[in-house]
Protein backbone atom coordinates (compact mmCIF):
# COMPACT_ATOMS: atom_id res chain seq x y z
CA UNK A 1 0.00 0.00 0.00
CA UNK A 2 1.52 3.35 -0.81
CA UNK A 3 0.88 6.66 0.62
CA UNK A 4 -1.94 8.88 -0.39
CA UNK A 5 -0.77 11.97 -2.28
CA UNK A 6 0.91 14.34 -0.06
CA UNK A 7 0.36 11.99 2.96
CA UNK A 8 3.28 10.17 5.09
CA UNK A 9 2.70 6.84 6.61
CA UNK A 10 3.35 7.13 10.46
CA UNK A 11 2.48 3.97 13.01
CA UNK A 12 -0.16 1.19 12.36
CA UNK A 13 -3.39 2.01 13.79
CA UNK A 14 -3.43 -0.44 16.74
CA UNK A 15 -0.15 0.32 18.02
CA UNK A 16 -1.29 3.89 19.29
CA UNK A 17 -3.00 3.34 22.45
CA UNK A 18 -6.25 5.00 23.10
CA UNK A 19 -5.54 8.55 25.14
CA UNK A 20 -2.19 8.17 24.13
CA UNK A 21 0.30 11.04 22.73
CA UNK A 22 2.81 9.35 20.50
CA UNK A 23 5.63 11.64 19.03
CA UNK A 24 6.59 11.06 15.82
CA UNK A 25 9.20 12.94 13.09
CA UNK A 26 8.37 14.03 9.33
CA UNK A 27 11.59 15.68 7.61
CA UNK A 28 12.60 16.28 11.34
CA UNK A 29 10.13 18.26 12.17
CA UNK A 30 8.45 17.21 15.35
CA UNK A 31 4.90 16.10 15.86
CA UNK A 32 2.31 14.15 17.96
CA UNK A 33 -0.25 11.21 16.92
CA UNK A 34 -3.28 11.20 19.33
CA UNK A 35 -5.95 8.88 20.00
CA UNK A 36 -8.81 9.57 21.52
CA UNK A 37 -12.07 8.10 21.38
CA UNK A 38 -10.48 5.91 18.53
CA UNK A 39 -10.19 8.69 16.51
CA UNK A 40 -6.69 10.00 15.39
CA UNK A 41 -5.57 13.41 15.53
CA UNK A 42 -2.28 15.03 14.27
CA UNK A 43 -0.70 18.39 15.78
CA UNK A 44 3.20 19.96 15.92
CA UNK A 45 4.76 18.56 18.60
CA UNK A 46 5.87 21.88 20.09
CA UNK A 47 4.20 24.59 22.14
CA UNK A 48 4.36 28.12 19.87
CA UNK A 49 4.40 29.59 23.30
CA UNK A 50 8.15 28.31 24.05
CA UNK A 51 10.28 25.16 23.19
CA UNK A 52 8.32 22.41 25.11
CA UNK A 53 7.24 18.92 23.68
CA UNK A 54 3.57 18.15 23.52
CA UNK A 55 4.47 14.44 23.65
CA UNK A 56 5.47 15.55 27.42
CA UNK A 57 1.96 16.96 27.97
CA UNK A 58 -1.60 16.39 29.24
CA UNK A 59 -5.19 15.33 27.66
CA UNK A 60 -8.30 16.80 28.83
CA UNK A 61 -11.61 17.30 27.26
CA UNK A 62 -10.14 17.43 23.95
CA UNK A 63 -7.67 19.71 24.74
CA UNK A 64 -4.11 18.94 24.77
CA UNK A 65 -2.08 21.01 27.58
CA UNK A 66 1.70 22.18 26.95
CA UNK A 67 3.57 20.09 30.21
CA UNK A 68 5.16 23.60 30.46
CA UNK A 69 3.18 26.15 31.30
CA UNK A 70 -0.20 24.76 30.74
CA UNK A 71 -0.67 26.42 26.94
CA UNK A 72 -4.11 24.39 25.74
CA UNK A 73 -4.76 23.22 22.05
CA UNK A 74 -7.86 22.24 20.68
CA UNK A 75 -7.04 18.91 19.02
CA UNK A 76 -9.27 18.82 16.74
CA UNK A 77 -8.44 22.95 15.01
CA UNK A 78 -5.19 23.63 17.19
CA UNK A 79 -6.67 26.60 18.24
CA UNK A 80 -5.39 28.04 21.46
CA UNK A 81 -7.98 27.39 24.32
CA UNK A 82 -5.69 28.16 27.18
CA UNK A 83 -2.99 30.92 27.52
CA UNK A 84 0.34 31.55 27.70
CA UNK A 85 0.59 30.56 23.86
CA UNK A 86 -1.44 33.13 21.53
CA UNK A 87 -0.75 30.84 18.13
CA UNK A 88 -2.53 28.25 16.92
CA UNK A 89 -1.21 24.69 16.88
CA UNK A 90 -0.41 23.58 13.30
CA UNK A 91 -2.82 20.49 13.07
CA UNK A 92 -2.43 17.83 10.01
CA UNK A 93 -4.85 15.83 8.20
CA UNK A 94 -4.82 11.87 8.63
CA UNK A 95 -5.88 8.76 6.76
CA UNK A 96 -7.01 5.54 8.05
CA UNK A 97 -5.93 2.88 5.25
CA UNK A 98 -5.56 -0.81 5.87
CA UNK A 99 -5.06 -0.16 9.59
CA UNK A 100 -2.17 2.42 8.71
CA UNK A 101 -1.97 5.73 10.04
CA UNK A 102 -0.96 8.05 6.84
CA UNK A 103 -0.51 12.11 7.87
CA UNK A 104 -0.21 15.07 5.39
CA UNK A 105 3.08 16.37 5.06
CA UNK A 106 1.92 20.06 4.77
CA UNK A 107 -0.38 21.72 7.75
CA UNK A 108 -3.66 22.02 6.91
CA UNK A 109 -4.86 25.74 6.05
CA UNK A 110 -6.90 28.44 8.19
CA UNK B 1 -26.71 42.81 22.93
CA UNK B 2 -25.30 46.52 24.63
CA UNK B 3 -25.66 47.60 20.78
CA UNK B 4 -23.12 50.65 20.62
CA UNK B 5 -21.98 50.83 23.94
CA UNK B 6 -18.53 51.90 24.32
CA UNK B 7 -15.73 50.70 26.61
CA UNK B 8 -12.60 51.44 27.65
CA UNK B 9 -10.04 49.00 28.98
CA UNK B 10 -7.67 50.66 31.22
CA UNK B 11 -4.28 48.53 31.71
CA UNK B 12 -1.87 47.26 28.92
CA UNK B 13 -1.31 43.70 30.81
CA UNK B 14 -2.81 40.38 29.93
CA UNK B 15 -5.89 41.04 31.70
CA UNK B 16 -6.21 43.25 29.07
CA UNK B 17 -5.40 41.58 26.22
CA UNK B 18 -7.86 38.97 27.65
CA UNK B 19 -10.58 41.43 27.67
CA UNK B 20 -9.95 42.87 24.32
CA UNK B 21 -10.17 39.46 22.74
CA UNK B 22 -13.29 38.23 24.82
CA UNK B 23 -15.19 41.54 23.84
CA UNK B 24 -15.04 40.66 20.24
CA UNK B 25 -15.87 37.60 20.79
CA UNK B 26 -18.74 37.74 22.45
CA UNK B 27 -20.10 40.22 20.41
CA UNK B 28 -19.62 43.38 21.70
CA UNK B 29 -19.83 45.71 18.54
CA UNK B 30 -19.52 49.15 20.37
CA UNK B 31 -16.20 51.54 20.58
CA UNK B 32 -13.15 49.33 22.51
CA UNK B 33 -10.11 51.70 23.57
CA UNK B 34 -7.59 50.05 25.54
CA UNK B 35 -5.30 52.92 27.56
CA UNK B 36 -2.08 51.68 29.01
CA UNK B 37 0.67 53.49 30.88
CA UNK B 38 3.45 51.51 28.62
CA UNK B 39 4.23 52.08 25.21
CA UNK B 40 3.79 49.00 24.16
CA UNK B 41 1.07 46.29 23.06
CA UNK B 42 0.44 43.47 26.12
CA UNK B 43 3.63 41.51 26.31
CA UNK B 44 4.23 37.93 27.96
CA UNK B 45 4.97 39.87 31.07
CA UNK B 46 6.39 36.19 32.75
CA UNK B 47 8.96 35.95 30.32
CA UNK B 48 10.83 39.35 31.72
CA UNK B 49 12.66 37.12 34.48
CA UNK B 50 13.54 34.37 32.14
CA UNK B 51 13.99 34.20 28.84
CA UNK B 52 13.78 38.12 27.93
CA UNK B 53 16.69 38.58 31.04
CA UNK B 54 18.55 35.77 29.37
CA UNK B 55 18.78 37.47 26.10
CA UNK B 56 17.15 34.69 24.58
CA UNK B 57 13.54 36.76 23.35
CA UNK B 58 13.70 40.24 22.11
CA UNK B 59 10.90 42.52 22.90
CA UNK B 60 9.17 41.96 19.86
CA UNK B 61 9.14 38.62 20.43
CA UNK B 62 7.49 38.71 23.60
CA UNK B 63 4.00 40.61 22.28
CA UNK B 64 1.11 38.43 22.92
CA UNK B 65 0.15 39.94 19.74
CA UNK B 66 1.33 42.33 17.30
CA UNK B 67 -0.35 46.05 16.96
CA UNK B 68 -2.13 44.85 13.58
CA UNK B 69 -3.90 42.69 15.46
CA UNK B 70 -5.65 45.09 17.26
CA UNK B 71 -6.72 47.24 14.57
CA UNK B 72 -8.32 43.93 13.15
CA UNK B 73 -10.25 43.76 16.40
CA UNK B 74 -11.47 47.50 15.48
CA UNK B 75 -9.59 48.65 19.23
CA UNK B 76 -8.34 51.71 19.67
CA UNK B 77 -4.68 51.68 21.39
CA UNK B 78 -4.18 54.92 23.44
CA UNK B 79 -0.54 53.43 24.51
CA UNK B 80 2.04 55.06 26.41
CA UNK B 81 -0.91 56.97 27.86
CA UNK B 82 -0.93 57.48 31.84
CA UNK B 83 -4.67 58.37 33.53
CA UNK B 84 -4.59 60.81 35.77
CA UNK B 85 -8.00 61.23 37.13
CA UNK B 86 -11.37 59.69 37.04
CA UNK B 87 -14.95 60.49 37.39
CA UNK B 88 -17.53 57.44 37.86
CA UNK B 89 -20.43 59.58 38.30
CA UNK B 90 -19.83 61.42 34.60
CA UNK B 91 -18.31 58.19 33.50
CA UNK B 92 -15.03 59.76 31.71
CA UNK B 93 -11.32 59.41 32.42
CA UNK B 94 -8.81 62.32 32.14
CA UNK B 95 -5.42 60.99 30.37
CA UNK B 96 -2.17 63.17 31.17
CA UNK B 97 -1.82 65.97 30.34
CA UNK B 98 -5.69 67.00 30.05
CA UNK B 99 -7.60 64.95 27.07
CA UNK B 100 -11.21 63.67 28.98
CA UNK B 101 -12.28 60.27 27.60
CA UNK B 102 -15.35 59.16 27.97
CA UNK B 103 -16.86 55.51 28.47
CA UNK B 104 -19.94 54.25 28.85
CA UNK B 105 -18.36 50.85 30.49
CA UNK B 106 -14.49 51.01 32.23
CA UNK B 107 -12.40 47.95 32.68
CA UNK B 108 -9.93 48.66 35.21
CA UNK B 109 -6.75 46.50 34.54
CA UNK B 110 -4.10 48.43 36.16
CA UNK B 111 -2.50 45.57 37.43
CA UNK B 112 0.27 46.04 40.31
CA UNK B 113 3.37 47.90 40.90
CA UNK B 114 6.24 46.56 42.46
CA UNK B 115 6.41 47.63 46.40
CA UNK B 116 9.65 49.87 46.92
CA UNK B 117 11.69 49.18 49.84
CA UNK B 118 12.54 52.16 52.10
CA UNK B 119 15.61 51.80 53.30
CA UNK B 120 19.02 53.28 53.28
CA UNK B 121 20.75 53.43 50.18
CA UNK B 122 17.81 51.89 47.95
CA UNK B 123 18.11 55.17 46.48
CA UNK B 124 20.84 54.54 45.05
CA UNK B 125 22.04 53.77 40.79
CA UNK B 126 22.23 50.42 40.71
CA UNK B 127 18.71 49.30 42.04
CA UNK B 128 16.63 47.84 40.41
CA UNK B 129 12.75 46.40 40.55
CA UNK B 130 11.37 44.53 37.91
CA UNK B 131 7.87 45.33 36.97
CA UNK B 132 7.79 46.52 32.91
CA UNK B 133 9.77 46.10 30.03
CA UNK B 134 11.29 49.13 30.57
CA UNK B 135 12.16 47.87 33.36
CA UNK B 136 13.37 44.20 32.42
CA UNK B 137 15.18 46.43 29.63
CA UNK B 138 17.34 48.51 32.01
CA UNK B 139 17.91 45.35 34.10
CA UNK B 140 18.86 43.48 31.17
CA UNK B 141 21.79 46.20 30.29
CA UNK B 142 22.93 46.49 33.95
CA UNK B 143 23.34 43.02 34.29
CA UNK B 144 25.43 42.94 31.19
CA UNK B 145 28.00 44.96 32.84
CA UNK B 146 27.32 43.04 36.51
CA UNK B 147 29.50 40.75 38.00
CA UNK B 148 27.97 40.53 41.49
CA UNK B 149 24.36 40.72 41.58
CA UNK B 150 22.58 41.07 45.22
CA UNK B 151 18.80 39.93 44.97
CA UNK B 152 16.56 41.61 47.54
CA UNK B 153 13.28 39.18 48.22
CA UNK B 154 12.96 35.67 47.25
CA UNK B 155 9.69 35.19 45.95
CA UNK B 156 8.94 34.63 42.58
CA UNK B 157 10.63 37.48 40.86
CA UNK B 158 13.70 37.09 43.22
CA UNK B 159 14.04 33.46 42.42
CA UNK B 160 13.93 33.89 38.68
CA UNK B 161 16.04 37.00 38.56
CA UNK B 162 18.47 35.04 40.97
CA UNK B 163 18.60 31.57 38.50
CA UNK B 164 18.58 33.69 35.11
CA UNK B 165 22.05 36.39 36.61
CA UNK B 166 23.08 32.68 37.53
CA UNK B 167 22.58 31.52 34.19
CA UNK B 168 24.36 34.19 32.45
CA UNK B 169 27.78 33.57 34.68
CA UNK B 170 26.94 36.15 37.59
CA UNK B 171 27.48 35.56 41.30
CA UNK B 172 24.55 36.15 43.19
CA UNK B 173 23.40 36.44 46.70
CA UNK B 174 19.83 35.99 47.91
CA UNK B 175 18.84 38.00 50.85
CA UNK B 176 15.37 36.79 52.28
CA UNK B 177 13.87 37.47 55.76
CA UNK B 178 11.99 33.93 56.09
CA UNK B 179 13.69 30.76 56.49
CA UNK B 180 13.39 29.04 52.46
CA UNK B 181 12.75 30.51 49.01
CA UNK B 182 9.01 31.56 48.33
CA UNK B 183 7.14 29.88 51.90
CA UNK B 184 4.96 32.43 51.80
CA UNK B 185 2.97 30.47 48.90
CA UNK B 186 4.58 27.45 48.75
CA UNK B 187 5.65 26.46 52.29
CA UNK B 188 8.88 25.17 54.12
CA UNK B 189 8.67 21.49 52.52
CA UNK B 190 8.73 22.71 48.70
CA UNK B 191 10.52 26.26 49.81
CA UNK B 192 13.43 23.63 50.62
CA UNK B 193 13.44 22.00 48.00
CA UNK B 194 14.05 25.15 45.75
CA UNK B 195 16.62 26.45 48.35
CA UNK B 196 18.55 23.07 47.61
CA UNK B 197 18.42 23.76 43.65
CA UNK B 198 19.95 27.34 44.22
CA UNK B 199 22.66 26.31 46.36
CA UNK B 200 23.57 23.35 43.42
CA UNK B 201 23.52 26.17 40.94
CA UNK B 202 26.10 28.31 42.92
CA UNK B 203 23.82 30.57 44.45
CA UNK B 204 24.73 32.36 48.31
CA UNK B 205 21.47 31.98 50.22
CA UNK B 206 21.20 34.57 53.22
CA UNK B 207 17.67 33.25 54.74
CA UNK B 208 16.25 34.29 57.44
CA UNK B 209 18.07 37.82 56.81
CA UNK B 210 17.60 41.42 56.27
CA UNK B 211 19.40 44.09 54.46
CA UNK B 212 20.23 46.90 56.79
CA UNK B 213 21.46 49.16 54.13
CA UNK B 214 23.31 49.77 51.07
CA UNK B 215 26.19 51.58 50.69
CA UNK B 216 28.29 53.31 47.40
CA UNK B 217 29.64 56.05 46.20
CA UNK B 218 27.85 56.26 43.06
CA UNK B 219 26.27 53.39 42.81
CA UNK B 220 25.05 50.48 45.42
CA UNK B 221 28.70 48.51 46.00
CA UNK B 222 27.97 46.78 49.11
CA UNK B 223 24.81 45.73 51.39
CA UNK B 224 24.69 45.30 55.22
CA UNK B 225 22.61 42.89 56.52
CA UNK B 226 21.29 43.28 60.16
CA UNK B 227 23.66 40.50 61.10
CA UNK B 228 26.60 42.93 60.61
CA UNK B 229 27.34 40.72 57.45
CA UNK B 230 28.63 43.15 54.40
CA UNK B 231 28.26 41.88 51.08
CA UNK B 232 30.04 43.47 47.99
CA UNK B 233 27.81 44.09 45.03
CA UNK B 234 27.55 46.27 41.93
CA UNK B 235 23.89 45.40 40.99
CA UNK B 236 20.97 45.00 43.07
CA UNK B 237 17.47 43.57 42.12
CA UNK B 238 14.65 43.87 44.59
CA UNK B 239 11.77 41.72 44.61
CA UNK B 240 9.58 42.05 47.61
CA UNK B 241 6.08 41.48 46.60
CA UNK B 242 3.66 43.99 44.47
CA UNK B 243 0.54 46.34 45.57
CA UNK B 244 -2.31 46.76 43.61
CA UNK B 245 -2.44 49.40 41.27
CA UNK B 246 -5.61 51.77 43.27
CA UNK B 247 -4.17 54.78 42.83
CA UNK B 248 -6.28 56.32 40.86
CA UNK B 249 -9.73 55.20 42.31
CA UNK B 250 -8.85 56.59 46.09
CA UNK B 251 -11.67 58.34 46.60
CA UNK B 252 -13.59 57.75 43.65
CA UNK B 253 -16.88 55.93 44.89
CA UNK B 254 -15.05 52.20 44.40
CA UNK B 255 -14.91 50.09 47.35
CA UNK B 256 -10.51 49.59 47.60
CA UNK B 257 -9.45 46.59 50.40
CA UNK B 258 -6.32 45.15 49.31
CA UNK B 259 -7.24 45.60 45.35
CA UNK B 260 -10.59 46.71 44.01
CA UNK B 261 -13.16 44.62 45.29
CA UNK B 262 -15.69 43.26 42.99
CA UNK B 263 -18.22 40.62 42.74
CA UNK B 264 -18.39 37.35 41.33
CA UNK B 265 -18.70 38.30 37.68
CA UNK B 266 -16.18 41.04 37.88
CA UNK B 267 -18.53 43.84 38.77
CA UNK B 268 -17.92 46.54 40.90
CA UNK B 269 -20.30 48.73 43.03
CA UNK B 270 -20.50 51.61 40.44
CA UNK B 271 -22.28 50.26 37.43
CA UNK B 272 -20.50 49.62 34.55
CA UNK B 273 -17.56 49.79 36.21
CA UNK B 274 -15.27 46.46 36.28
CA UNK B 275 -12.17 45.04 37.42
CA UNK B 276 -9.83 42.04 36.28
CA UNK B 277 -6.18 40.60 37.22
CA UNK B 278 -3.74 41.83 39.62
CA UNK B 279 -5.73 44.91 40.78
CA UNK B 280 -8.96 42.62 41.39
CA UNK B 281 -9.96 41.28 44.43
CA UNK B 282 -13.12 39.04 43.75
CA UNK B 283 -15.38 37.07 45.09
CA UNK B 284 -14.65 32.91 44.36
CA UNK B 285 -18.22 31.36 44.47
CA UNK B 286 -16.95 28.13 44.79
CA UNK B 287 -14.71 28.73 48.08
CA UNK B 288 -16.62 31.49 49.39
CA UNK B 289 -14.33 33.91 50.46
CA UNK B 290 -12.62 36.84 48.74
CA UNK B 291 -9.22 35.74 46.41
CA UNK B 292 -6.80 38.31 44.54
CA UNK B 293 -4.44 36.58 42.56
CA UNK B 294 -0.92 38.39 40.79
CA UNK B 295 -0.22 35.46 38.39
CA UNK B 296 -0.67 35.97 34.27
CA UNK B 297 -3.48 32.96 34.16
CA UNK B 298 -5.76 34.60 36.39
CA UNK B 299 -5.48 37.86 34.58
CA UNK B 300 -6.08 36.47 31.06
CA UNK B 301 -8.86 34.80 31.94
CA UNK B 302 -10.70 36.97 34.51
CA UNK B 303 -9.79 39.94 31.60
CA UNK B 304 -11.61 37.19 29.20
CA UNK B 305 -14.67 36.93 32.09
CA UNK B 306 -14.84 40.65 32.67
CA UNK B 307 -15.43 41.22 28.92
CA UNK B 308 -18.45 38.71 28.50
CA UNK B 309 -19.89 40.69 31.40
CA UNK B 310 -19.40 43.76 30.05
CA UNK B 311 -20.84 42.15 26.88
CA UNK B 312 -23.69 41.42 28.16
CA UNK B 313 -23.19 37.74 29.27
CA UNK B 314 -21.87 37.66 32.86
CA UNK B 315 -20.83 34.54 34.36
CA UNK B 316 -19.86 33.86 37.79
CA UNK B 317 -15.73 33.77 37.71
CA UNK B 318 -14.43 30.60 39.41
CA UNK B 319 -11.52 29.70 38.43
CA UNK B 320 -8.67 27.02 40.33
CA UNK B 321 -6.25 29.72 39.92
CA UNK B 322 -2.70 28.54 38.36
CA UNK B 323 0.85 29.59 37.64
CA UNK B 324 4.10 28.51 36.82
CA UNK B 325 7.54 29.20 37.66
CA UNK B 326 10.91 27.91 35.34
CA UNK B 327 14.15 28.06 37.47
CA UNK B 328 17.34 26.64 35.78
CA UNK B 329 15.58 24.08 34.62
CA UNK B 330 13.31 23.43 36.63
CA UNK B 331 9.63 23.87 36.48
CA UNK B 332 7.21 24.51 38.98
CA UNK B 333 3.11 24.68 38.00
CA UNK B 334 0.69 25.14 40.58
CA UNK B 335 -3.17 24.82 40.81
CA UNK B 336 -5.01 25.98 43.60
CA UNK B 337 -6.58 27.87 45.98
CA UNK B 338 -3.65 30.43 48.17
CA UNK B 339 -4.32 30.12 51.92
CA UNK B 340 -3.72 28.19 54.50
CA UNK B 341 -2.77 24.82 54.74
CA UNK B 342 -2.45 21.99 57.45
CA UNK B 343 -0.56 19.06 55.68
CA UNK B 344 2.06 18.98 53.01
CA UNK B 345 2.09 15.92 51.52
CA UNK B 346 5.07 14.76 49.24
CA UNK B 347 5.31 12.15 46.29
CA UNK B 348 8.65 11.33 44.55
CA UNK B 349 11.81 12.38 45.03
CA UNK B 350 12.83 15.76 46.53
CA UNK B 351 16.46 15.41 46.27
CA UNK B 352 15.51 14.85 42.37
CA UNK B 353 14.09 17.19 42.36
CA UNK B 354 10.45 15.25 41.03
CA UNK B 355 7.69 16.10 42.63
CA UNK B 356 4.62 17.01 43.78
CA UNK B 357 3.10 18.73 46.69
CA UNK B 358 -0.11 18.59 47.76
CA UNK B 359 -1.43 21.18 49.87
CA UNK B 360 -4.78 20.09 52.69
CA UNK B 361 -6.64 21.59 54.81
CA UNK B 362 -8.98 19.45 56.89
CA UNK B 363 -8.36 17.00 54.79
CA UNK B 364 -9.19 18.43 51.92
CA UNK B 365 -6.93 19.19 48.63
CA UNK B 366 -6.74 23.13 48.42
CA UNK B 367 -3.67 23.03 46.34
CA UNK B 368 -0.72 20.97 44.45
CA UNK B 369 2.60 21.87 43.17
CA UNK B 370 4.46 20.24 40.28
CA UNK B 371 7.80 20.27 39.96
CA UNK B 372 9.52 18.66 36.89
CA UNK B 373 6.28 16.12 36.95
CA UNK B 374 3.80 17.79 34.77
CA UNK B 375 2.14 14.92 33.95
CA UNK B 376 0.51 15.39 37.75
CA UNK B 377 -0.31 18.73 37.50
CA UNK B 378 -4.08 18.23 35.83
CA UNK B 379 -4.73 15.47 37.53
CA UNK B 380 -4.32 17.30 40.94
CA UNK B 381 -5.89 20.17 39.36
CA UNK B 382 -9.30 18.22 39.22
CA UNK B 383 -8.77 17.06 42.69
CA UNK B 384 -8.53 20.51 43.71
CA UNK B 385 -11.55 21.33 41.83
CA UNK B 386 -13.52 18.68 43.07
CA UNK B 387 -12.65 19.65 46.80
CA UNK B 388 -11.08 16.28 47.02
CA UNK B 389 -11.10 14.52 50.60
CA UNK B 390 -7.99 11.82 49.94
CA UNK B 391 -5.99 10.31 52.49
CA UNK B 392 -2.59 11.41 52.69
CA UNK B 393 -0.79 8.35 52.42
CA UNK B 394 -2.87 7.80 49.07
CA UNK B 395 -1.55 10.86 47.51
CA UNK B 396 1.96 10.03 48.36
CA UNK B 397 2.02 6.14 47.48
CA UNK B 398 3.73 6.27 44.49
CA UNK B 399 1.17 3.35 43.12
CA UNK B 400 -1.54 5.62 43.21
CA UNK B 401 -2.82 6.23 40.32
CA UNK B 402 -3.42 10.14 40.30
CA UNK B 403 -5.70 10.48 36.91
CA UNK B 404 -7.90 7.28 38.01
CA UNK B 405 -8.33 9.11 41.34
CA UNK B 406 -8.94 12.91 40.04
CA UNK B 407 -11.62 10.97 37.35
CA UNK B 408 -13.20 9.49 40.62
CA UNK B 409 -13.39 13.06 42.29
CA UNK B 410 -14.93 14.45 39.49
CA UNK B 411 -17.45 11.42 39.04
CA UNK B 412 -18.35 12.04 42.99
CA UNK B 413 -18.65 16.14 42.45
Amino acid sequence: MTAPEGYVAVKRYDEIPEGGIVPFEVDDDERILVKLEGKIYALSGICTHEYAELAEGDLEDHVIYCPLHGSGFDLETGRVTALPATQPLPVYDVQVVDGVVYVSREPRQG
Amino acid sequence: MPGQRSCVILGGGVAAYGAAEALRAAGFDGPVTLVSAEPVVPYDRTTLSKAFLQGQKTAEEILLKPVEHYQGLGIELRLGQRASAVDLDRHELTLEPGERLPFDTLLIATGAEPVRLRLPGFDLPGVRYLRSLADAQALREDLSRAERVLVVGCGFIGAEVAASARTLGKQVTVVDPLPVPLAGPLGEEVGAILAEVHRRHGVELRLGQKVAELRGHRRAEEAVLESGERIACDLVVVGVGVRPAVALFQGSGLQIEDGILVDERCATGVPGVYAAGDVANWWHPAIGRRLRVEHFDNAAQQGAAAARAIAGDPQPYAPVPYFWSDQYDLNLQYAGYPGPWDQVVLRGDPAAPSVTAFYLRQGVVEAVVTINRPRELRPGRRLVEARARVDPAVLADPATDLRALAQAARAAE
